[in-house]
């Protein structure tokens, strides 16, 4: 493809991350800026408000506390669940892998609801043994609520740098009188490390900025800078004070996104012949314990989302199943939320569709012409990666103080939520698209096209195929993570565009917790049907 | 060879992948300093059989001893077994000094030896001035040149090598192969190398066998074994070409057969193909019976048209057995 023309094909879909997330941040920071009377005044600012004001401080350390507890645990927990997943072979390894996935593509209030399911003042687990209430509210909730989420990052992204050593090198080491021991600590702990760090960043990123956890969980003394900004703006109408903290999360977070970026780019890096998988044996302590290990994290894990399953059939507070569905579906709740569930699920499902587009065209589009190119790779990873830098809130305001006036007010809003959703999902997307667009050789299209096929043909008939099951899952990812969103469609939608996961939230709040168990199941069979979508066919689905 | 006075001896060794066999009953000697070369296309077993003697797959019937001691239940790292890799896996973080004092600072010396028996491999395999380099600034040939020191100091008993110069310019390689010759045979270690390129094979080894779906077949000197390779599969893996003789088929080399236009000769047969190959002209023939063979002649000699039809004629040829 020429110059040109490329720049045809690729213009639009820079222009759009430039417009909807990197303009719109740069000016809420700019007003942010301005309105503190420039730099001096924004360091000020950054002093009485963010650090010097108590609610804005103790957000701050809450997002460092939080995400902090989060990630340790999550690497203490999922480090030796990646090396067994990663260096063993057992039955069903890959089903577990793809079902490691399920926590992250679900929708955040399930993950929370779920850790109440089971902890919470009538949890399942708590009423058995009532000390376990002691993770039912407050830091500790919001901690395992993280790690629920986390927990399989860490394991597959371990497992990823697992697999990624070289196996000469090891057996290099155990030829020249290594122990195994030695084997681990010279040839293959330096890349299960790399992995585990990207997912223990990632773990701090996604629980330093949650949201959900925070204000469920917990209420205003757990907020984190993400729940504080949110509050600042849309609560309190203190928008000055909002970009100012928000410009500080950025600034706070950056050098974590920006390791995370550089440690994930390691990992995807690592030639030579992988190193192939043993099998579990009872003389080997080792392996029996790692499986003992990997066992209980998943126990853990899925236990939080059953929990969930199971409170769709036996309510709280000794409601009949039945009763809670139909209420679900009742008028009253439909008055109650402002739309009916009918219409709830419709938003959802809409908003999910558009953004999963979007998504996808933008990330086909930059990630084809990213393959075999390092330069443009790196400045189109970052413009692409950017929206992690962005929190969910800070998008969300940042676009709904830009756009929103633009757009005529909030009647257009739906089109910011679908902006959004797709912005968020981005990177996620982009992801599963770049493996095999890595693994793409420009052969087989320079062939294509020396046999007189057009660029576009030739794109067609030698590329796509060889993608299509990469592009198949990014699409799906996108979609899961459009239906499950939460924080940032929260702050922007209005009544009439209210979601499933919106909703949920507001049922909550409104304590109609039966209807709550509910809805909250509904979401969940929604997203596990997404799954299940994503691993028909026998499709690898991979971070 | 006698095995009393072998360094590391193989009985009836056989492994197998999935099920399949991919060794069958291998049994073999090397004595110390002696360079053994086992030729063979790919997928016959070479790779599986230094790594079941690394201790690195573990065999399904058979015995690895090793100065008499049966070492085929022992545990990898404690063998004294080294082994070299194509890709010379080098620590990727540590430097040239570091890669190499690696095994002798595992094996608890003391500084001021490890310091000597890295020099002393230094010296030996002419990588002075590179200690300080880290892998990525070395050339592929350098690199290999540090695996094999890196090897060589742990003084192993036996070296096995598994095709370490295929990825190795072919300018660079005949060095390498003098130097590698020069350096395992100062070291006194039995080495094993494995490889699919015959010269390679035929110019390093001190004695060469052959193995062919995981069947060790032919061992002996060099010019033994390419003089007389006694099967049809070790004769078209070395180069002949496979006719039919008196008593059966027969290798007869492509510089050894003759051709006359017309209906005269052993075998009758048609060009398919010619042309120079340097000095040399090389001419493919389809016989009447099918057999593919090759005949080189002198590049200015007389003309093999396309298409011609005639006879081949040889004075000098190897029975086999199929």
């Amino acid at each position: 493809m020429t110059d040109r023309r490329e720049a045809v094909v690729v213009g639009p879909a820079v222009l759009f991350v430039l417009l909807f997330a990197v303009a719109p941040a740069a000016l809420l920071f700019g007003g942010a800026l301005a309105s503190a009377g420039g730099l001096s005044g924004l360091v000020a600012a950054f002093s009485t408000r963010t650090v010097g004001g108590a609610l804005n401080r103790a957000a701050v350390e809450n997002s460092l506390v939080q995400g902090g507890l989060s990630a340790g645990l999550a690497v203490a927990l999922g480090y030796p669940a990646g090396i067994f997943l990663g260096r063993y072979r057992w039955p069903m390894r890959s089903t577990v892998r793809s079902l490691l996935l399920v926590p992250f593509l679900m929708p955040s209030l399930i993950v929370v609801f779920g850790v109440v399911d089971l902890f919470g003042a009538s949890g399942v687990l708590s009423t058995l043994l009532p000390s376990l209430g002691f993770f039912g509210s407050g830091l500790p909730a919001i901690v395992a609520a993280n790690l629920v989420f986390n927990i399989p990052l860490v394991v597959l992204f371990t497992a990823t740098g697992v697999e990624s050593a070289s196996a000469e090198l090891e057996e290099t080491v155990a030829t020249l009188g290594g122990s195994p021991w030695r084997a681990y600590r010279d040839a293959w702990a330096r890349p299960s490390w790399v992995g585990a760090a990207v997912g223990g960043l990632l773990t701090f990123l996604f629980s330093a900025l949650s949201f959900a956890p925070p204000i469920l969980l917990c209420g205003s003394r757990c907020y984190t800078v993400e729940a504080q900004i949110y509050s600042l703006d849309a609560i309190r109408g203190l928008s000055t004070e909002a970009g100012v903290l928000a410009f500080a999360m950025v600034v706070l977070f950056l050098v974590p996104t920006v390791l995370y970026l550089l440690l994930l780019g390691r990992l995807r890096s690592v030639p030579g012949r992988r190193t192939p998988t043993r099998s579990v044996s009872l003389r080997d302590p080792v392996s029996l314990a790692l499986a003992v290990e990997t066992g209980a994290v998943l126990v853990g894990v899925l236990g939080v989302l059953a929990a969930v399953l199971y409170r769709t059939v036996a309510p709280v507070g000794g409601v009949a199943p039945g009763v809670a569905w139909s209420e679900l579906f009742s008028s009253s709740t439909a008055a109650r939320t402002g739309v009916p569930v009918s219409g709830l699920v419709a938003n959802s499902l809409l908003f999910a569709t558009g953004a999963t587009v979007l998504a996808l065209l933008v990330g086909i589009v930059l990630g084809y012409t990213m393959v075999g190119r390092p330069a443009r790779r790196r400045a189109l990873g970052v413009l692409l990666f950017l929206p992690l830098l962005i929190s969910p809130v800070v998008l969300a305001f940042a676009l709904s103080s830009f756009w929103l006036p633009l757009l005529g007010g909030a009647t257009n809003v739906w089109v910011l939520v679908i902006v959004c959703q797709a912005i968020l999902a981005l990177p996620f997307a982009l992801q599963s698209i770049e493996i095999p667009l890595a693994g793409l050789s420009p052969r087989a299209h320079e062939a294509a096209e020396s046999l007189g096929a057009s660029s576009w043909n030739a794109f067609l008939d030698a590329d796509l195929p060889r993608v299509r099951d990469g592009l198949a899952t990014a699409g799906l990812f996108a979609f899961a993570l459009g239906l499950g969103e939460f924080t940032a469609t929260n702050f922007l939608v209005t009544p009439q565009y209210t979601t499933l996961t919106v909703a949920l939230y507001d049922l909550d709040f409104r304590r109609s917790f039966a209807v709550v168990d509910a809805a909250a199941g509904l979401l969940l069979l929604l997203s596990l049907a997404v799954f299940l979508v994503l691993l028909a066919g026998g499709r690898r689905v991979e971070l | 060879m006698s095995s009393s006075r072998a360094r590391l001896s193989v009985e009836a060794l056989s492994a197998e992948w999935d099920g399949l066999p991919v060794l069958r009953s291998v049994s073999l000697s090397v004595a110390p300093g002696e360079f053994l070369v086992l030729l063979g296309p790919n997928g016959s077993g070479k790779t599986t059989l230094l790594r079941c003697l690394a201790g690195l797959e573990r065999p399904t019937a058979g015995r690895v001893r090793l100065d008499g001691v049966d070492v085929t239940d022992r545990p990898v790292h404690t063998r004294g077994i080294g082994l070299m890799f194509q890709e010379s896996a080098l620590f990727p973080h540590r430097t040239v000094y570091e890669n190499i004092a690696y095994a002798p600072l595992l094996q608890r010396r003391p500084r001021a030896e490890v310091d000597l028996e890295v020099g002393r491999v230094v010296d030996l395999l002419r990588l002075a001035g590179f200690e300080d380099r880290r892998p990525d600034q070395l050339s592929g040939g350098e690199r290999q040149r540090v695996a094999l020191a890196r090897t060589l100091a742990a003084r192993p008993r036996v070296v096995l090598l598994d095709e370490p110069f295929a990825s190795i310019d072919v300018e660079v390689k005949a060095e390498l192969h003098a130097e590698f010759r020069r350096a395992l045979s100062a070291s006194g270690a039995a080495t094993i190398h494995v490889t699919h390129d015959r010269a390679e094979g035929l110019f390093l080894g001190d004695r060469v066998g052959l193995l062919f779906g995981g069947t060790l077949e032919a061992v002996g000197a060099p010019a033994d074994v390419y003089e007389h390779p006694g099967s049809v599969r070790a004769a078209r893996f070395l180069g002949y070409n496979v006719l039919p003789g008196d008593g059966g088929p027969v290798a007869v080399h492509p510089t050894d057969l003759a051709w006359s236009p017309g209906p005269r000769g052993r075998v009758l047969a048609t060009v398919v193909a010619e042309g120079p190959t340097g000095r040399h002209r090389l001419v493919v023939l389809r016989t009447d019976s099918g057999e593919r063979v090759e005949l080189v002649s002198a590049v200015d000699g007389p003309s093999f048209p396309v298409g011609q039809r005639g006879g081949l004629t040889w004075e000098r040829s190897s029975p086999l057995r199929e």
